[in-house]
């Protein structure tokens, strides 16, 4: 449903042979820098009174983060000896087709611009925007229907929130007009 | 019989006009967004946790016990119209179901699945109300020792007994588990991986990261590989079933209660072992054996039932012990916390009228549900033929809007932004998702149960071994690690050449990720 079919072929002449398709060693990487983080945050706890007691708030942070070193450790070798697992099947995904990047980056753009603008813009505003950049992002080409979707569901849920459940949304902008 | 009485009094006080239009809400809800593509209990509990923010406690778990028979209904609707359905527990539903619909036989196989769900629910949910006191009455003399075993058993069963890897899934429970560590230490006080953050020192919200991993997580990925032009949905008419199709079915509902609920109730999770030998066991017992694959009703009948009655069994170890062990139960743990409620073994002294309202409102929900959805499944039908960029751009719209009302703070869609693309990765690289939240929700109760039990014995750590049942546990867990690699490793020297672990005979299950 994507417009863009044209795949643009991956650049893998620069990667070398070792990493070509093991793409999961990142995640490995990223176990790795997660166990740096917790093993730097926990030296950083401060020994005050209170954690002299048996057990201070270092030893569980201690062993998760040598867990996560090992699981990282474990996870590099299983992977270079050609380890995999299955990417997960669905409905609607049809795993023939490589990751459409594009879609994925730009809607982790349309939620991180919601979550700064949403307290300025107001919800009825910022989450109409989401829904339409979102929908179009997937590859709706109707735009006005999309829009109006999207202010029917924006404006419908801000007052069955703040009528129907009490929860309090933000108006934003349009304080005063809703 | 005391329970007898108890659940009574759960019935009258769930069986008020109010509460039954609770309960039918959250059974439309719950199948509507249960039934819609990609969206599997858990995610559907998830979105859909915030319309019970304003409800008191008793009208909450009422919607709360509909939606979640609803989703899982809705999802086994699903796979029986849609085939290669999106929760791992439904695969074996899809095998017989879809085969079924294509025959044209779509309506009987949505009947034999929805009157096995209510058959094995119920039976089910009566096995709690015998089964719960007699736990609680064992859990409410065990000391830190034993939580804490059981705490690390439950750890062990999600992250290696399920899914296809076992580095996968340890690795996945430890990224949950530094999860649950972001915040103040809740003995001394201290801040963990907040980076001086004030808004991170009371933790990540549990909601923020079930809805992160299950809906953003699922729909980027989906979004990644969206498949491209119309999936042939079949159309089908008001579900009913021929007496033929009776007689083949109750026996697979029955046999399904039984192998399901104990699989639930024991804390190792997961609704794909009890479905897939529900499955084998009804092709054994077939007398119609050669139309297993081409559309054997039983072949819904069974799995669907113990499906069902291993979600049921699951609520066993949530309530009793507060010890979730599928991704729903995670997430309703979550909802739990939000009414200041901790599930375990006092909750049945402590507050016995909302345990068994909300056991009552199980049985309720489970007869709104077949009443219900026998007569509307042709317009859940139609629900699957949503466009697909609606679909999607509403779940992230939904989901932005849990996560924000959890907290009310935009923050929250920082952080629901960040851990949705943890969600991603995981499914693109096989790792499960069901040990990341379970670790979040549970790292921090095991580093409680941990203390305590070393205060006790002041830091001798002999004292983690000083009660029998945690002798037990451990003793399970070692046989739990040890004995499959032996098993494979002994067939490996067998047979030359390495059977990989049978999953399901047609499809490939693909792990145990988005499970229930």
């Amino acid at each position: 449903m994507n417009s863009s079919t044209v795949d643009t072929p991956v650049s893998v002449s620069r990667v070398p042979a070792v990493l070509r398709g093991r793409s999961e060693l990142g995640v490995a990487a990223l176990l790795a820098v997660m166990a740096i983080v917790v093993g730097v945050d926990t030296a950083n706890i401060r020994d005050t009174a209170i954690n002299a007691g048996v057990m201070g708030p270092q030893v569980v942070p201690t062993l998760i983060a040598i867990s996560l070193g090992l699981c990282s450790i474990a996870l590099t070798v299983s992977v270079l000896r050609g380890g995999h697992a299955e990417a997960e099947d669905g409905e609607d995904i049809d795993l023939t087709l490589p990751a459409h990047w594009p879609t994925v980056f730009g809607l982790g753009g349309v939620i991180a611009a919601y979550a700064l603008t949403l307290d300025f813009l107001g919800f009825v505003v910022a989450s109409t925007l989401l829904f339409f950049g979102s929908a179009v992002l997937l590859g709706a080409r109707r735009y006005i229907w999309t829009l109006v979707i999207g202010v029917l569901l924006s404006v419908g849920v801000f007052y069955g929130f703040i009528l129907g459940l009490g929860i309090p949304l933000p108006a934003g902008l349009l304080t005063g007009i809703l | 019989m005391d329970n007898i009485s108890l659940l009574m009094d759960g019935f009258a006080n769930a069986l008020t006009l109010q509460n039954l239009l609770f309960a039918l809400i959250g059974v439309l809800l719950g199948t509507a967004v249960g039934v819609l593509p990609g969206i599997g209990p858990a995610m559907t509990v998830a979105l859909l946790l915030p319309l019970t923010y304003a409800l008191d406690v008793t009208g909450s778990l009422i919607m709360f016990a509909g939606i979640y028979y609803g989703g899982m209904y809705g999802g086994s609707t699903t796979s029986i119209l849609l085939n290669t359905p999106g929760e791992s527990s439904s695969v074996v539903t899809a095998l017989e179901g879809n085969k079924m619909a294509k025959a044209g036989r779509g309506a009987q196989a949505l009947a034999t699945a929805a009157i096995g769900s209510f058959v094995a629910g119920t039976l089910a949910t009566g096995g709690i109300v015998l089964v719960a006191p007699f736990v609680v009455a064992i859990a409410i003399s065990l000391g830190a020792p034993s939580y804490f075993a059981m705490m690390v058993f439950a750890f062990v069963a999600v992250s290696t007994v399920l899914g296809a890897s076992r580095i996968r899934g340890l690795s996945s429970l430890f990224i949950g588990l530094t999860i649950g560590l972001v915040g103040m230490d809740a003995t001394t006080g201290q801040p963990r991986l907040t980076f001086g953050q004030p808004l991170l020192s009371g933790g990540i919200d549990v909601v923020v990261i079930a809805v992160a991993l299950f809906a953003v997580g699922e729909a980027l990925w989906i979004a990644a590989h969206l498949r491209h032009g119309k999936q042939a949905t079949i159309p089908v008419g008001v579900p009913w079933m021929g007496r033929d199709d009776w007689k083949r079915s109750w026996k697979p509902w029955l046999r399904g209660a039984v192998i399901g609920f104990p699989f639930g109730a024991i804390p190792a999770g997961g609704a794909e072992i009890p479905t897939f030998l529900s499955y084998v066991a009804e092709k054994k017992l077939s007398k119609h054996p050669e139309e297993f694959g081409h559309g054997a009703i039983e072949g819904v009948a069974g799995p669907e039932a113990a499906n069902n009655a291993s979600a049921a069994g699951t609520l066993v170890p949530l309530l009793t012990l507060g010890l979730p062990t599928t991704a729903t139960a995670a997430v309703m743990i979550a909802a739990f916390n939000q009414y200041g409620i901790h599930p375990g073994p006092l909750l049945f002294t402590t507050e016995p009228l909302l345990v068994w309202t909300l056991i009552a409102s199980l049985f309720i929900g489970n007869t709104l549900l077949l009443a219900l959805n026998l007569p509307l499944a042709p317009m859940w039908a139609k629900l699957l033929r949503i466009p697909r960029p609606y679909l999607y751009a509403g779940i992230l719209f939904f989901a932005t809007l849990g996560a924000y009302a959890a907290g009310l703070q935009a923050f929250n869609i920082l952080i629901l932004l960040l851990v949705g693309a943890l969600g991603y990765m995981a499914r693109r690289f096989g790792f499960p998702v069901l040990p990341i939240i379970v670790g979040a929700i549970l790292g921090p109760e095991m580093e409680r149960q941990l203390r305590r039990s070393l205060q006790i014995s002041a830091g001798d750590p002999a004292a983690l071994v000083s009660e029998p049942l945690a002798i037990v546990v451990y003793s399970v867990i070692v046989i739990y690690l040890v004995v499959p690699p032996l098993v494979k490793r002994m067939r490996r020297g067998r047979s030359g050449s390495t059977p990989t672990t049978p999953t399901t005979p047609t499809t490939p299950v693909a792990a145990s990720h988005s499970g229930r």
